[in-house]
């Protein structure tokens, strides 16, 4: 793009060398979870395991019941981003009618909605969810976050732009919003839902400061929190043994690998967010 | 998460209007009347909104004019949390950290990723250049337990960075990273950084890909050198780009959590405790509620006021939130 030489070579070095600082962490990681118990104890940098192991994996699933907090996550994450498809494409199906009287102040509001942080506000959302009888119970993780300003936007967005003519003929046949929002607008906009559906399922196996507040109960703990407490070195069941480094890198790599498998799957629709705007060229 | 998102895809596509049929002359209720089924799907988004946004928002407020005890409200004391609050030296400190984690990944967060923006655009094999825009996107993705956890066995006392260092001899004695309070906001500042550079480098790159290449291309017959096609062409090009990336990331920092609750410790917690941490250990571990409710309330008046003042600066007028 620049048309120069030097400017290729500076691209090439500093990328990869960028890359690198993502895969060399990760060989590590990688490296030292597959390793002996004693072999990770050793000093040394480990990049390959010298004698091939899976104990950590073993420790972690058997003697930490890695299982529970895993089934917890995936539970939370696949309802909640059925739930939150489901209500912030409805109502970005209905914002999207140019005519709807009001919809200017109920847009302003959702907006409105974006200028409060979670994290400014951890006290009061503690006391209403213990109000409401949510603490210590999963529901709490999937009603948070169920709707966000960002996806009724993206889907508004996405719906506005389904043609009009495509529409008419049925609307006319005297179709209830039901047909006209499944057998029309939903495979038109499938692209948005999608992305919507992705991101959604990113913030959900994510979560980390809900659950910190909400879940208290060992047997609702989730993912991250569960991981935390294999990293952070303090087991949260009723074991005091030291936690090995081989035990600490296999619940990294076990967290890690839905991740990046969606990410391989998906990455189209977590980029496209950004680059849709690029490529008009 | 969530504002970062919308700033992008706003940026990416333009809202298209649908023309309008309607008969203006109806009465606004009737109207209204006739559209109830609009209103019922939009119901539950704005229901959840009230419930689970402004009410404890509003109850936030309403606590931290209160006294509370073991238990619960032993009435209301006007500014006097507050008036404690500004007295704490925790509080005092832990707004100082926010304010310099704040600037440290904002500045590093809108500038640096032109870097790798401006290198892709470089790489010619589409695959070789899709392979590391999504190889530097990746850790967007991680959750912060992971991305510690990552960083803390590559940069333990025997890890990675150390052995490289002794053995490149720049340091005789390992460096103890994640437990030396002067490396604290280094650090949250910069895997902060390292985390969102693919993100915020897409931004610029999608940006990038709308220039006009005739012009690089009349700059070259000029005889003109990178570093002057970079500053007159490329970086006025970018303006509206760097507009989004800077207001986003000022306002993702300004209630850094994870990072540095993850990175808190004994020996680091002077210098990562953000107000957001206060208000967790103060209101949910210590359970003292009027204080932290304060400090939570300061802590969205100061991310209120940087989002308003960001639209102060020139060019900004038209960005929303």
């Amino acid at each position: 793009m620049l048309m120069s030489r030097n400017a290729r070579v500076f691209a090439w070095v500093f990328l990869v060398g960028l890359a690198m600082t993502m895969i060399i962490p990760l060989i590590n990681v990688l490296a030292t979870s597959f390793t002996t118990k004693a072999g990770s104890l050793q000093p040394g940098v480990i990049m390959w395991p010298e004698t091939f192991s899976v104990e950590g994996y073993v420790t972690l699933f058997n003697r930490m019941r890695f299982w529970l907090p895993f089934t917890n996550t995936m539970i939370v994450t696949v309802i909640g981003t059925i739930l939150h498809v489901l209500l912030c494409s409805i109502a970005g199906y209905a914002l999207a009618e140019a005519d709807l009287p009001g919809r200017k102040w109920i847009m302003g509001f959702i907006l409105a909605t974006l200028a409060v942080p979670t994290q400014a506000i951890l006290v009061p959302l503690f006391i209403v969810f213990r109000d409401f009888g949510l603490l210590d119970k999963l529901l709490s993780l999937i009603i948070v976050d169920l709707v966000s300003a960002f996806s009724i936007i993206l889907m508004k967005t996405y719906f506005e732009n389904v043609p009009g003519q495509i529409v008419e003929s049925a609307r006319l046949d005297g179709a209830s919003h039901a047909r006209l929002f499944w057998d029309f607008y939903v495979p038109l906009s499938l692209p948005g839902i999608i992305t919507i559906a992705v991101f959604e399922m990113v913030t959900k196996y994510n979560l980390f400061i809900h659950p910190l507040l909400f879940i208290r109960d060992p047997n609702k703990t989730t993912l991250q929190i569960a991981l935390q407490s294999v990293v952070g070195g303090e087991s949260n069941v009723s074991t005091n043994d030291f936690i090995a480094p081989n035990v600490m890198m296999a619940g990294i790599v076990v967290a890690l690998v839905p991740l990046l498998f969606f990410f391989g799957v998906f990455q189209r629709y977590l980029i496209s967010g950004m680059t849709l705007g690029g490529v008009k060229e | 998460m969530t504002e970062l998102d919308l700033e992008a895809s706003r940026y990416a596509a333009e809202p298209l209007a649908l023309p309008t049929d309607s008969d203006r002359k109806e009465p606004l209720l009737r109207r209204a009347m006739r559209f109830w089924p609009y209103y019922l799907m939009v119901l539950p988004a704005l229901v959840w909104f009230v419930l689970f946004l402004f009410w404890p928002t509003f109850q936030g407020f309403l606590i931290s004019f209160q006294k509370f005890g073991l238990m619960g409200s032993r009435g209301y004391i006007g500014l006097e949390n507050y008036q404690k609050a500004l007295h704490d030296r925790t509080v005092v400190r832990a707004f100082f950290n926010t304010v310099t984690i704040t600037l440290g990944i904002t500045i590093g967060n809108t500038l640096l990723p032109m870097l790798p923006a401006l290198a892709l655009a470089e790489v010619t094999p589409k695959w070789a250049r899709q392979g590391l825009q999504s190889v530097i996107y990746a850790p967007h993705l991680l959750g912060w337990v992971i991305i510690i956890g990552i960083w803390v066995n590559v940069m333990s006392p025997i890890g990675l960075v150390n052995s490289i260092l002794i053995g490149v001899g720049l340091i005789q004695q390992p460096i103890t990273f994640f437990s030396s309070p002067a490396w604290g906001q280094p650090l949250v500042i910069g895997l902060t950084i390292w985390k969102d550079l693919g993100f915020n480098a897409l931004i610029y790159y999608a940006a990038l890909m709308s220039l006009n290449t005739e012009l690089i291309e009349a700059a070259e017959m000029d005889g003109a050198r990178t570093f002057h096609k970079v500053r007159d062409i490329v970086l006025p090009h970018l303006v509206p780009a760097i507009r989004v990336v800077f207001l986003i990331t000022l306002l993702g920092a300004s209630h850094t959590f994870d990072s540095a609750f993850l990175m808190l410790n004994g020996r680091t917690a002077e210098t990562v405790r953000t107000l957001a941490i206060f208000t967790y250990e103060r209101g949910i571990l210590r359970f003292d509620l009027g204080i932290a409710s304060a400090a939570g309330v300061l802590l969205l008046m100061f991310s209120l006021t940087l989002a308003f003042a960001a639209r102060l600066l020139p060019g900004f007028r038209k960005q929303g939130l």
